[in-house]
């Protein structure tokens, strides 16, 4: 691709718009309503492959990794057009904006050019081994443990809340090199093969009926020093690098997927069943959300390193999809609590899983803590 | 206008905003505005310059004339020399033309800028019965012009009312000048509101940061760190809305932009006063004049609130939402 960014884009759009409209056949998901969780995945997978065959999904990534450049806008407008139609489950989909920019900075060259064309081509699945039983918020008291060996890192200890671990090849797993006392300057990320003798993933349950995110054990798990992300205790790094990106591509998805439901939403309210004074207030909310989260690619297409204040993008996020699903939950009230329809079962799953809006990737409160520190310098909390 | 241009204007407007003596309650940046030649930046740059001029108005707390003459402009109208104020808006709470015309008769109610007294004649806008709305100059004399006390005394703010004949030179305008200009009026009241906001923050800021109880600045304790996050989101939140709406002006955007700036400066205000507290309630803290501020930019051309139920409304009877910024 070439020209300016913008000419880029609108081409790119043009383009793709028509072939989503030509293969809709192939794209549509083969099953009513929200589907299982095997099924979305496929759905995924299948999505993926044809994109990156005809080409979309290697837009907009650098060609070192499969990918054929071009600016990042256009993997923005994949991800927004792709969920727009319902074609892909929008959190499933991000999974790829969050994982592969860390393997194209952080990874060895060779790996990262190995590694990331089967991420983007749907052929793998990749987590991310973040959170543990007793450091969620707080990540820098991580223990999930790495020893050198001479065959390699030893790694031993537990992750929780890992997304898809139960369908990845590949795991970004942040680990304990140095003492514990030695807090965010002790931990090194690896790239951990899924199939590793001594893993061990157990599914959990949701709220929401999607088991989506995992425990993960790991015992005595022998990873190669070249599968080493970034420095040998530079993990911190690495993980404040990954964690903006949690809070822009994956939100702009979100925006459309969210854009989509509100207009389903009035597609499907009974008269009356909507407040004016409401239905005003959330449409405000989401759009205003979807500004934000324009400005947050444009700044990123632009070159411009993300940071702290895509904490703002995040918490416009979680307001803006509880509301939307709040209001649903009202005006479709005899869908959400008796509906045993496909469609009815899917509003009420994404209500429910509405509720960890505020909490997935970094909680509420937490985005709070970055912007009153980070963005509004306010000192110390203690 | 480039970056460095509209920076010197930024600069030079607030140096005349916090000169003391030049802007007091009832002051008015007029002059400056004259000086610098406003009104030609306002042609040949509307964004850049309504974005800085009602951004350090909002920041600052000073007024000028210049809503009328962003009104005149919207509607394609020429104003006469130093006549910022011709223009007479619609009064609180309303974003409807100021004149009713039945008839020959024009019925007049509506605001204006103190910039109106000394102008010999004020545009007013009329909507007659079925619909169609014409602009009619109307002797300032022939007016009831009394300053507005109100909330806010310092805004500079005119009641403007009357019951006159239509007279001659009526321009009939078009159908949807009055809505293209109200909406670029509420991106300019919208900006003063984003900067009021900002001036809202900064000061609770400030306060958290030097008021020591239980030995440690407020601003440790996690309660009110997280009033200010939620305010930085609040008024993050409108400037992107703003933003977005100057990217494409429908009716529907600019509307949005205007709502979503006076219920996040509404919830601005709420944060900073808990936060100063006592402080803040009194005159000796500059918080009170944001706070009146406020209020009176959420009632100029239409309350927030009115302006989301009217949104709900109407997405009610077409069932459609807005169409999107597209990336």
């Amino acid at each position: 691709m070439s020209g300016t960014p913008a000419g880029d884009l609108a081409r790119f759009r043009r383009d793709l718009d028509a072939w989503l409209d030509a293969e809709s056949d192939a794209l549509r998901p083969p099953f009513e309503g929200a589907g299982t969780l095997d099924q979305q995945m496929e759905q995924l997978a299948r999505v993926k492959r044809l994109a990156y065959d005809a080409g979309w999904m290697r837009a907009g990534w650098p060609e070192r990794v499969g990918g054929v450049g071009g600016t990042t806008l256009t993997r923005a407008y994949l991800g927004e057009a792709l969920t727009a139609r319902d074609l892909v489950e929008p959190g499933l989909y991000s999974m790829t904006e969050v994982l592969a920019p860390t393997m194209i900075d952080y990874a060895d060259p060779e790996l990262a050019a190995a590694m990331v064309p089967a991420l983007l081509r749907g052929d793998e699945t990749w987590c991310q081994g973040f959170s543990e039983p007793d450091t969620g918020s707080n990540l820098a008291a991580l223990a999930c443990r790495a020893e050198r060996t001479d065959d390699g890192w030893r790694v031993n200890g537990q992750k929780v809340w890992t997304s898809l671990a139960q369908y990845a090849d590949r795991c970004v797993l942040l680990t304990r090199t140095g003492s514990v006392e030695s807090a965010h300057r002790g931990i090194t990320a690896l790239f951990v093969d899924m199939d590793s003798p001594g893993i061990t993933v157990r599914p959990i349950g949701t709220m929401h009926g999607s088991p989506e995110f995992s425990e993960l054990f790991l015992d005595d798990v022998l990873v190669p020093f070249p599968r080493t992300l970034g420095d040998e205790g530079g993990g911190w790094a690495v993980a404040m690098d990954l964690l903006p990106f949690e809070r822009s591509t994956s939100l702009w998805h979100r925006a459309a997927f969210l854009h989509r439901r509100l207009q389903e939403l009035l597609d499907a309210a009974p008269p009356g069943a909507l407040d004016p004074a409401r239905l005003g207030e959330v449409t405000q909310l989401l759009y205003a959300f979807r500004a934000r989260s324009r400005a947050t690619q444009h700044r990123m297409a632009a070159g411009e390193r993300l940071g702290p204040e895509t904490s703002v993008d995040k918490v416009l996020l979680a307001t803006a999809e509880q509301a939307v699903f709040d209001l649903v939950a009202d005006a479709l009230a005899p869908q959400v609590t008796v509906g045993d329809d496909p469609v009815s079962g899917r509003w009420r799953s994404e209500y429910l899983y509405s509720r960890a809006a505020s909490i997935y990737g970094g909680s509420a409160e937490i985005q709070r803590n970055i912007i009153a520190r980070r963005l509004l310098h306010l000192g110390d909390d203690r | 206008m480039d970056a460095d241009e509209l920076d010197l204007f930024g600069r030079s407007l607030r140096d005349a905003a916090t000169r003391p003596g030049d802007v007091g309650p009832g002051g008015t940046l007029d002059g400056a505005l004259e000086d610098l030649g406003w009104d030609d930046a306002l042609e040949d740059d509307p964004r850049g310059a309504i974005s800085v001029l009602f951004g350090v108005q909002g920041e600052t707390g000073a007024t000028s004339s210049a809503l009328g003459r962003v009104l005149s402009s919207g509607l394609g109208l020429a104003d006469p020399p130093g006549g910022w104020a011709a223009t007479v808006l619609p009064p609180a709470g309303s974003a409807t033309p100021p004149g009713v015309l039945d008839g020959d008769a024009l019925r007049i109610d509506g605001l204006a800028f103190t910039g109106l007294t000394g102008l010999p004649s004020a545009r007013i806008v009329a909507m007659a019965a079925d619909g169609t709305t014409s602009a009619h100059a109307v002797a300032t004399d022939s007016l009831a012009v009394e300053p507005v006390d109100g909330v806010d005394p310092g805004y500079g703010l005119l009641r403007v009312t009357g019951d006159v004949g239509a007279g001659h030179g009526a321009d009939r305008l078009p159908s949807g000048a009055w809505d293209a200009a109200v909406g670029l009026a509420c991106l300019a009241v919208a900006r003063e509101l984003v900067g009021c906001s900002r001036a809202m923050l900064d000061l609770a800021c400030e306060h958290a940061k030097g008021r020591v109880q239980f030995a440690r600045p407020i601003a440790s304790f996690q309660a009110v760190r997280h009033r200010l996050a939620e305010t930085l989101v609040a008024v993050d939140m409108a400037e992107a809305m703003l933003d977005a709406a100057w990217l494409d002006p429908t009716p529907a955007a600019t509307s949005m932009a205007k709502a979503v700036a006076g219920r996040q400066a509404r919830t601005a205000a709420r944060h900073g006063q808990q936060v100063l507290a006592g402080i803040g309630f009194t005159v000796e803290h500059p918080f009170h004049r944001y706070v009146r501020r406020t209020l009176v930019l959420d009632a100029l051309l239409g309350t927030s609130a009115s302006r989301t139920t009217a949104l709900g409304a109407r997405l009610l009877e077409g069932r459609q939402l807005p169409p999107l910024l597209p990336l």
